[in-house]
């Protein structure tokens, strides 16, 4: 089949760069414009193998020149639907670097183009011949597409006009991207990048998680697991649904087994308080219990000052890190505060009672509208009096919580728990919702002491540990 | 395709080696990629080009857009042409400066993808020549792989060929599989020549030259003009050329 192109077709010839001194010509790129789109279409609209050239062609184009460039592909066959364009529109990548002598860079509507001299000597002198050789590479690699054309365009103005169009359909699909959630994939991804460091931590990215550094969504641990399956990004089948709210399920459990070494054995990806996900120690952002007025605080690593709980975030991460579910404390990436499920079985948004002002701003337009006033900065509270004096005169619905607690009757109250680590002061007994273990606390950390108060406590502790601080 | 780390002590002169050397082989036919990888030297002014951004400003321009980012980027691909972006072309080889160190934040995945990206760059030449500090950062994170032959650099000092010496053994730490290790004595007068031919014997360094003190080599650096412009019958050049034939390149 190969021989009938004038130049080699093979995977090995992925990577080739083509350096200026050896180029005919570059198309797109960052000097100039262009695009690559592929579209669905019905099986009748499309003659297979048609190739149309809008613009001067190869044969016409001047030694160490620069054209923009467009390719678009229309795919058809039974199985062939719009949610598979994106997925088919990569391949393009791939399949145009398998040519020997022409390089393909990036994607969409930044694409980069170059085709070297020899492959101009060898005969090459069409985009015909090109688009060919890559139509031939789409049915044989995906047999779904039963039938293909292409339309390439080196004419300005056509590309200008027909980029203004694809653009729409980025957009439009980059929509129907944000809104993929857990339970529209069967697949999650687990990432072990950080285990060098956390040996029991196992990243696990969804569609409404994202990695806690921040780095690693869900099409990246798609991406690099289908490059490398036994790469440190690998998929997850999700297995049965355990708990929908909390994100549970018997395929991330079962991983959860194998990649802590036994360590834990259930994990919810939503929840704060329960199973929680663990942390490599990458976190952008840490998440932290205050008993005092049970809600969440967060604190970014950008963050130097000290949280109303007197830690500062290096102290907090120092305790969430290492590969360990720490209940109290949560490392999330800052794209999770745009999640949906964004610590959904704790109350979401609602429990959530503090963060730095820089992080606050980064995130506006993500937090509730009824919400954003009502969250302190540190401009607003610096320590748990001021915080909840903030909470109290804002009237943020944490102070729901507040009321339920006291509300209910003595004989029903769970385990009441006052841990008391800020120096001097200490706030009237608010209890720790029922079941929830105790968070880790700070011993001998100002000059305070520590003051600890147990009401109707059931404790069982497997070992604690007293390690003298520096 | 073969890999060269240039190394050495601040101050011996490492980063005018490796652009004689640069421009020595640049005369050969063969593709080269020069690579400054160590952000307190100038090699491209040493070069004499003119570079306006680094591989560590594409790894932030990374960081910072990932958010914004249509969801289903392919970042490697991304990433790969941002650095094809920063690769400055000259007429016989290619350079790319490494620049600024990481931040603050969390670099695994984006230098996980800067690993393979390097790796599939670096296979389109025949030579890399690495001009890295003492320090071997970027080797050490393995962001440049597979180091074939390192050659530090040492002046007429004992104290050069002790920091050899500890290059040495951190490579050997490091486990960067080096293949060969050799040394180059640059500013050599007649005075100290035989003392440093006597240090390297100690030590068993493999000196692989000897670059004599070069008046024109001086007032090039002085006058701040690229060496590149040295022509090839200075002493400097001269001793570069039997350096290089030495080497096989």
């Amino acid at each position: 089949m190969a021989n009938e192109f004038p130049f080699e077709i093979s995977p090995m010839f992925e990577g080739e760069r083509v350096r200026k001194d050896d180029m005919f010509v570059e198309l797109a790129g960052p000097k100039s414009r262009g695009f690559e789109l592929v579209r669905a279409a019905g099986v009748d609209e499309i003659e297979d193998g048609k190739f149309t050239l809008i613009g001067p062609d190869l044969s016409q184009m001047q030694e160490g020149s620069r054209h923009p460039y467009a390719m678009i592909y229309r795919v058809a066959g039974k199985l062939v639907e719009t949610d598979l364009e994106a997925i088919v529109e990569r391949r393009n990548h791939d399949f145009q670097n398998y040519i020997q002598g022409y390089m393909h860079l990036n994607q969409r509507y930044d694409v980069w183009v170059r085709i070297n001299k020899d492959a101009i000597k060898k005969g090459l002198t069409s985009f015909g011949q090109i688009a060919k050789a890559t139509m031939m590479l789409f049915k044989n690699e995906l047999s779904f597409i039963e039938k293909i054309d292409a339309t390439y365009i080196t004419d300005p103005d056509e590309v200008e006009k027909r980029r203004a169009e694809a653009i729409k359909i980025y957009e439009a699909r980059d929509a129907r991207t944000r809104g993929l959630h857990d339970e529209d994939v069967d697949v999650f991804y687990g990432c072990t990048l950080c285990q060098s460091f956390a040996p029991t931590n196992a990243c696990v990215v969804t569609p409404d998680r994202i990695s806690l550094c921040g780095a690693i969504n869900w099409f990246d641990g798609r991406a690099a697991a289908k490059v490398d399956p036994e790469g440190p990004q690998f998929a997850i089948p999700k297995g049965e649904v355990i708990d929908a709210i909390g994100g549970e399920y018997s395929g991330v459990n079962e991983k959860a087994v194998a990649l802590s070494g036994g360590e834990y054995s259930r994990i919810k990806i939503h929840s704060f308080f329960e199973y929680p996900h663990t942390s490599c120690g990458c976190f952008e952002v840490v998440g932290f219990y205050i008993p005092e007025v049970d809600g969440i605080g967060w604190v970014d690593r950008d963050f130097t000052g000290i949280a109303p709980n007197g830690l500062a975030f290096s102290t907090m991460a120092g305790q969430t890190g290492g590969g360990k579910q720490i209940i109290g404390f949560l490392g999330v990436g800052v794209n999770y505060f745009r999640s949906p499920k964004f610590i959904q079985p704790d109350g979401g948004w609602k429990r959530v009672v503090w963060m730095p002002k820089n992080l606050k701003e980064k995130i506006k337009a993500d937090i509730p509208p009824d919400l954003v006033d009502k969250l302190p900065t540190e401009e607003n509270a610096t320590d748990l009096k001021t915080l909840k004096e903030f909470l109290e005169k804002s009237q943020h619905p944490i102070m729901e919580r507040w009321t339920k607690e006291e509300a209910a009757p003595e004989e029903e109250a769970p385990p009441e728990a006052q841990a008391a680590a800020s120096p001097g002061w200490s706030m009237p007994s608010l209890s720790m919702p029922a079941g929830m273990p105790m968070m880790p606390m700070q011993f001998g950390s100002g000059d305070g002491g520590v003051k600890l108060k147990f009401k109707n406590a059931k404790i069982w502790i497997e070992r604690i540990v007293f390690k003298k601080g520096k | 395709m073969k890999i060269i780390a240039i190394t050495g002590k601040g101050g011996t002169g490492k980063t005018a080696v490796a652009g004689m050397l640069i421009r020595h082989i640049s005369t050969k036919n063969k593709t080269i990629l020069a690579i400054d990888a160590d952000p307190d030297s100038n090699l491209p002014d040493v070069l004499g080009v003119k570079v306006e951004k680094t591989i560590g400003d594409m790894r932030e321009f990374m960081l910072q857009e990932r958010d914004k980012l249509p969801p289903d980027t392919n970042k490697e691909s991304l990433l790969e042409s941002k650095v094809y972006e920063v690769l400055c072309e000259m007429p016989r080889y290619d350079l790319l400066v490494m620049g600024r160190p990481e931040g603050s934040g969390c670099y695994c995945f984006a230098n996980n993808l800067l690993r393979g990206i390097m790796d599939k760059i670096l296979k389109n030449y025949d030579i890399t020549v690495i001009d890295t500090a003492a320090g071997l950062e970027h080797l050490s994170r393995r962001i440049i792989r597979d180091v074939d032959e390192l050659l530090v650099v040492t002046d007429g000092s004992r104290r050069g060929l002790q920091t050899a010496e500890r290059i040495r053994e951190l490579a050997k730490s490091l486990d960067l599989k080096i293949k060969q290790m050799h040394v180059v004595a640059n500013k050599v007068t007649p005075q100290n020549q035989a003392q440093i031919e006597e240090y390297a014997r100690e030590l068993k360094m493999d000196l692989v030259g000897i670059v004599p003190f070069d008046e024109m080599l001086a007032k090039f650096d002085l006058e701040g003009r690229p060496l590149a412009e040295l022509p090839e019958d200075s002493r400097a050049m001269i001793a570069t050329a039997e350096i290089v034939k030495k080497m096989g390149l």
